[in-house]
């Protein structure tokens, strides 16, 4: 028995050679899922634009004052306390994320992501610019003539003017807007200010401008584990093999399959149609050099491509219009891969291929895995019930605290660097610190005392006058006769409100000498 | 070779992935420890706490706060891909391939 041991390892063919990306030219479509996604756009930036301009109540109507520790949003304010809203918040919006995409498929990527939304609008500016994808193409491969140059110089420009925008208005969230607009033509911005306005502008045209589908491929964690939500009746963008292949080009006039009685395909030989396409590519395939990024249909029988009869053809004419709307490059055709964010530009696109072509839509369509596998399928599974149930009682819960939230609140702290001090008079005195937020809009006189029932004293008797929304911090001192208390002492500290009723009831500790 | 199977290794991958790797999950980690524990502490009454005579503003203490996270998941990142390298990073072969 003789092996040959190799003494150094020696790749004949690495597995996988790295490649650097292409960049992806999407080529500009309309139709339904465009629209809906400019609704979306218009809609989603609009908020994010405007919001800092509104007033409410003669104050800023959402802003997020992080040196004040306080949030405004629509007359609600929300202090740290409330921090437990915002956690709820988040995690409402966990499982609306669950909840949509077990329903539909990334409906968030394609028409909510911030990712989405601002990569539409440079893409925008990028037509408006430079051309559509034929265009842009050559524009990139051609000399720096004086057209490129200002073409491609407009569009930075603009990209540039945009993002700084952005991220002006980011700042605006955080401090008041009219504010800093008015402080900017003397350049009155603090050190903070001026980082965040360039940070945020420059994330804006690196993510949106630069990156682009890259940042939906490689780093949002969503990409990564949607697929754990997904089952085989989630709505997804799929096309029909059964009906499209075998694929091809065709002389006008060949009706569609189920017109001239070809009809829908088995699976399996739908699959196998599809498995040589993407094994021999066509001549169409090949110029638009895809990504290849499935392993789901592997060739293994034929060595050289079986051309399909005219009478076996299926309704996909092979444009590739699909590949090359795409804006993060793949062919749809492959079937479902994590890289789709769902935007529905290959529906729009085959749609308007079929319409031209006379054959019925929906080659590409919003359907599910067992729809296409002509398996019984439904929309509303246990996974939807949990998801929106408790989507809903988590929202009513929200809604209820937010509404119901204590309108003062007193925190007291023993002050933690002496147990107890003795006075002159033999007495002993423990020191509290409170901290007393009032969150309505209109100021209050507070009376500090001590609930009955205790041998406790307060040294003085303490009426403060808390400002509207915010917090007010105070020291008192309670004392108690030389030897009354020994040890660890249970008592309430009482807020009353001088022009309401019913106090509230703080507990503490008050420590003496050891028995 | 001939014999043995294959053993299948990953090329190296581009710097600008590796640290992007290292550097974008741990700002995202950073970014949400940041916003959780700020809004549960005042840095001014941490400040207080720890160094009392500096004078470090609000806006100062997220900030610091932000890196000393950024730091610490950073690390976390840097020290998994020590572990995920495979092994013929370090074993090199004669030709140093």
């Amino acid at each position: 028995m003789s092996k040959t041991i190799p003494i150094a390892l020696k790749d004949d063919e690495p597995v996988g050679l790295y490649q650097a990306e292409r960049k992806v030219y999407p080529r500009d479509v309309h139709g339904r899922y465009d629209r809906l996604r400019r609704i979306a756009v218009v809609v989603l930036l609009g908020m994010y634009y405007v919001f800092p301009w509104l007033s409410w109540d003669g104050r800023q109507a959402v802003l997020f004052d992080l040196p004040a520790r306080k949030f405004s949003v629509f007359g609600l304010t929300l202090w740290p306390q409330d921090f437990v809203f915002l956690a709820l918040l988040l995690i409402m919006a966990g499982i609306a994320l669950f909840f949509f995409t077990a329903v539909a498929g990334r409906l968030w990527c394609g028409y909510a992501c911030p990712q989405t939304v601002w990569t539409e609008v440079f893409l925008w500016i990028e037509r408006w610019t430079e051309g559509d994808r034929a265009r842009r193409i050559k524009l990139d491969a051609g000399p720096w003539t004086r057209e490129k140059v200002l073409r491609k110089g407009s569009k930075h420009l603009l990209w540039f003017v945009f993002a700084l925008w952005t991220g002006f208005t980011f700042v605006g969230f955080f401090t008041p807007v009219r504010d800093l607009a008015a402080r900017l033509p003397a350049f009155g911005w603090s050190g903070w200010e001026t980082f965040w306005t360039l940070f945020y502008g420059f994330a804006t045209w690196g993510n949106a401008g630069v990156l682009r589908e890259q940042v939906c491929k490689y780093m949002c964690p969503y990409a990564r584990f949607q697929g754990a939500m997904f089952d085989r009746d989630t709505l997804i963008i799929a096309y029909e093999p059964r009906r499209g292949e075998p694929r091809g080009p065709r002389k006008r006039g060949l009706a569609d399959v189920i017109a001239r009685g070809r009809g829908l395909l088995s699976a399996a030989s739908a699959e196998r149609w599809m498995a040589q396409a993407m094994h021999f590519e066509s001549a169409a395939q090949r110029a638009l050099d895809v990504r290849r990024t499935t392993g789901a249909y592997q060739q293994t029988e034929a060595a050289a491509p079986i051309t399909a009869s005219i009478d076996e053809l299926g309704d996909c004419i092979d444009c590739t219009w699909c590949v090359q709307v795409c804006p993060v490059g793949i062919d749809i055709r492959n079937g479902l891969q994590y890289e789709c964010i769902a935007c529905g530009a290959c529906i729009d696109a085959c749609d308007q291929v079929m319409d031209k072509v006379g054959y019925p839509r929906g080659l590409i369509r919003y359907t599910s895995q067992n729809a296409i596998d002509e398996k019984p399928w439904r929309l509303l599974r246990p996974r939807v019930w949990v998801y929106g149930l408790l989507l809903l009682v988590i929202a009513t819960a929200w809604v209820w605290g937010v509404t119901h939230r204590a309108p003062l609140t007193v925190e007291v702290l023993r002050d933690r660097n002496a147990l107890y001090r003795t006075a002159v008079d033999g007495s002993v005195e423990n020191g509290y610190g409170l901290k007393i937020v009032n969150k309505q809009h209109t100021p209050r006189r507070l009376r500090i005392s001590l609930a009955d029932g205790t041998p406790l004293r307060l040294r003085s008797s303490e009426t403060v006058e808390v400002p509207a929304e915010s917090v007010y911090s105070t020291a008192v001192t309670v004392a108690a006769d030389a030897g009354v208390v020994h040890g660890r002492r249970e008592f309430q500290f009482l807020v009353e409100d001088l022009d309401r009723p019913g106090p509230l009831r703080v507990r503490s500790a008050f420590f003496g000498p050891a028995p | 070779m001939t014999g043995g199977r294959a053993i299948p290794d990953c090329p190296p991958r581009p710097r600008v992935q590796r640290w992007g790797a290292i550097l974008w999950p741990s700002f995202f980690a950073a970014g949400i420890c940041t916003i959780v524990f700020f809004a549960l502490v005042d840095p001014l009454e941490w400040r207080d706490l720890t160094f009392p005579d500096w004078a470090i503003s609000r806006e100062w203490g997220y900030t610091l706060g932000f890196f000393a996270f950024w730091t610490a998941t950073a690390s976390s990142s840097l020290f998994t891909w020590l572990l995920l390298r495979p092994a013929s990073r370090f074993n090199r072969g004669r030709d140093g391939a």
